[in-house]
């Protein structure tokens, strides 16, 4: 043997554990997420579509719980036809046509690949971007997802040709996303918990399933991913300048199960109010709830045990103490408290019944992130109108009477009064958001 | 009683009659006054802006005053923000969760209030030229670019017409050009036919400027209310203007 093929068979000897271990570890991986059956995507299916006016109806309800409408519209748009942006740091995603349109929209496709559209997220285009909820919609039943495609089979078809994607290389390629499911996607069974109530499995069944409460209430991970461990632990939206806040026992625990379920109905509540991309998921949707599937999903949202808190060092906690608002907060705040603020919110921040929000203890308001208090100052708002609350109050938008420094003062007295004790903001933060109104 | 000379008696008779009428009236003017004041706070959002009557509101001069426009016309707006048809960032924000039936509430309120009382501005002189220009206009059109005149649709006074067609005067030259800017980019659209949005993209942009200027320097003396609806044939295809067929 020469010595150039033995210093090659070396090489391969040396290299084949790593290419083995490399290829085992992606074999496990691609079997986490879901394996080969999750990319066999079926066609042909000659199950026939209900066209009963009870499963249409269901498959109406189904279809507002999941709130497809919104991401499926652009405003003023034909419903349910796509078209509708989403922005993000990977570039621009727009939803597609839900309408019967056999070219553009659903018209060509079986219950079968519906079906695996929707709980595996791959569908005749390939992998579906998780922008979709497929991870969420994985846990609807089949009678569910039979009614939820009746619905949309029956819609106007509307001949609306998609947009192509603007994303940016890595995440224009579909083929890549199989990387992306690899390292995140985790598909498990939605397996009912006996020793809880029916509600209760009703209520996650509607939070985890078509409510997708978890795309904006959880904390995101690496490449906007998921993780388990910030479940419904709130955080930024992804690719918008709002927050949500944590939905758990311990954020909730004012809230009885009554007044969540009023809130979800109604948008407004003794403890707080729907604006921004909460009122429109309540005016689009949840306002449609039935009374005891709202009950239902506050009784599951009050059991949900908080994300543990992250561990701060003695440093940093230090530093947060030294950032406290009650630390920079000058009179100049209290007085435009007083002139701006106190004739709806109430000098002890406890806000007057439906009509105006408390904010002792809101956790908008206290919020690390004070990007909500911030806009609501600068650009107000207004409550959607739902049957519950057909003529809402309003608060009025700020940024033309005060500067970003008064904006700052008065926001830094209501987080360090009545309780709250929040971070410092600075007029840069609300210079920053000013001009962000529809962002 | 019998005891009571008749005078006191017609007295106290007079007395309980008024007892009794002021009960009676009290609670529905008192119920007036609290729907007002109510409408006023659940506008507060509003106010800041367009005034606390929709009369407009010092330091926000540029926006336009609400009071006393065709309802129709007002709801129509609110409307275009909500559904896409008129972009100005912070009324889509604030309308966009808003359901025809309050924004109907808000629209018959504001059309309500009393026209806003304005008197004439003299602002920089316009020149002579210019003025007559503008006069041309506004009260016989361009026939030969193909403009109608403004007074065809919004009246000799310029107080608009029920149910679609608002007031000209009262508005501030910068937001009158915005307005045009709008038709002419769609950034403001109405329903196809878009009569606004075909005259502005034929006016040229000196006469643009010259009309508006002119128009906001018009005083509205007396408060004068939108002619009502049908009193005036409109010489123009507005898809807009049955309104109250859209609601």
């Amino acid at each position: 043997m020469k010595a150039s093929t033995k210093l090659r068979l070396l090489k391969l000897a040396i290299l084949f554990p790593f290419v083995a271990l490399a290829a085992v570890i992606g074999g496990v991986l691609f079997q986490a997420q879901g394996g080969f059956a999750a990319l066999r995507v079926p066609h042909g299916d000659a199950t026939p579509l209900a066209t009963d006016a009870a499963t249409l109806a269901h498959g109406e309800y189904l279809a507002r719980l999941g709130n497809c409408v919104t991401c499926h519209t652009t405003r003023g748009g034909t419903p349910y036809a796509g078209g509708r942006a989403f922005r993000s740091g990977y570039g621009t995603l727009y939803s597609t046509n839900l309408t019967p349109d056999a070219t553009t929209g659903l018209g060509d496709w079986s219950l079968a690949e519906f079906r695996h559209a929707m709980r595996e997220g791959a569908s005749r285009e390939g992998l579906l971007y998780p922008a979709f909820p497929f991870d969420h919609f994985k846990r609807l039943t089949d009678e569910d997802l039979a009614a939820l495609f009746a619905f949309l089979r029956q819609l106007p078809a509307v001949d609306a040709p998609r947009t192509p994607n603007a994303l940016d290389f890595p995440a224009s390629s579909r083929r890549l996303l199989l990387a992306w499911r690899m390292l995140f996607h985790r598909p498990h069974p939605f397996t009912p918990e006996p020793s809880q109530s029916e509600a209760w499995n009703r209520g996650r069944y509607l939070v985890d399933g078509l409510g997708h409460c978890a795309m904006c209430h959880s904390g995101r991970g690496a490449m906007a991913s998921l993780p388990a461990d910030r479940y419904l632990a709130g955080g930024r939206i992804l690719g918008q300048n709002w927050y949500a806040p944590p939905l758990d026992t311990n954020s909730l625990a004012r809230w009885s199960v009554d007044d969540l379920a009023g809130y979800l109905r109604h948008g407004v509540s003794t403890h707080g109010a729907a604006y921004g991309p909460m009122a429109e998921v309540i005016y689009v949707s949840l306002r449609h709830l039935r009374k005891d599937d709202a009950a239902a999903m506050a009784t599951y949202l009050k059991t949900v045990p908080a994300a543990p808190a992250p561990v701060m060092s003695a440093t940093e906690r230090d530093l947060r103490q030294r950032h406290a608002a009650g630390r920079v907060v000058g009179t100049a705040g209290r007085r435009l408290y007083a002139e701006h603020c106190e004739s709806c919110h109430g000098d002890d921040g406890r806000g007057r019944g439906l009509d105006y929000p408390p904010l002792a203890g809101n956790p908008h308001v206290v919020a690390d992130d004070a990007v909500n208090s911030i806009r609501l100052v600068l650009a107000g708002g207004i409550p959607p109108t739902t049957p519950g609350n057909p003529r809402p109050h309003s608060m009025p938008p700020f940024s033309q009477v005060l500067d970003d420094a008064q904006i700052a003062d008065v926001l830094n007295h209501v987080r360090s009064s009545w309780g709250n004790e929040a971070t410092a903001i600075a007029p840069g933060d609300v210079r920053a958001l000013r001009g962000s109104t529809l962002d | 009683m019998s005891s009571l000379p008749p005078l006191s008696r017609i007295a106290s008779v007079l007395v309980g009659i008024a007892i009794v009428v002021t009960t009676l009236a009290m609670p529905g003017r008192a119920r007036a006054d609290d729907a007002d004041a109510g409408m006023r706070e659940r506008l507060a959002g509003c106010a800041v802006c367009h005034g606390d009557r929709g009369q407009g509101a010092h330091g926000a001069e540029y926006f336009p005053h609400l009071a006393g426009k065709p309802a129709g016309y007002l709801l129509e707006q609110m409307r275009a923000f909500r559904d896409g048809k008129r972009h100005y960032a912070q009324m889509i924000y604030l309308m966009q969760y808003l359901d025809d039936a309050w924004l109907a509430e808000v629209a018959d309120w504001y059309a309500a209030q009393p026209p806003i009382v304005k008197q004439a501005e003299s602002g920089t002189p316009m020149r002579e030229v210019d003025v007559a220009r503008a006069r041309q206009l506004v009260f016989d059109g361009d026939p030969a670019k193909g403009l109608t005149a403004c007074s065809a649709c919004h009246g000799r006074a310029l107080a608009g017409l029920e149910p679609g067609v608002p007031a000209l005067v009262g508005l501030p030259t910068e937001y009158i050009i915005a307005q045009f800017g709008g038709w002419i980019t769609g950034v403001r659209q109405s329903t196809v036919p878009d009569c606004m949005a075909s005259i502005a993209r034929k006016l040229e942009p000196t006469d643009l400027r010259i009309v508006a200027t002119w128009l906001s320097r018009q005083a509205a003396p007396d408060g004068e209310r939108p002619a009502a609806a049908g009193t005036r044939a409109l010489p123009l295809a507005c898809g807009d203007l049955p309104v109250e067929a859209a609601r």
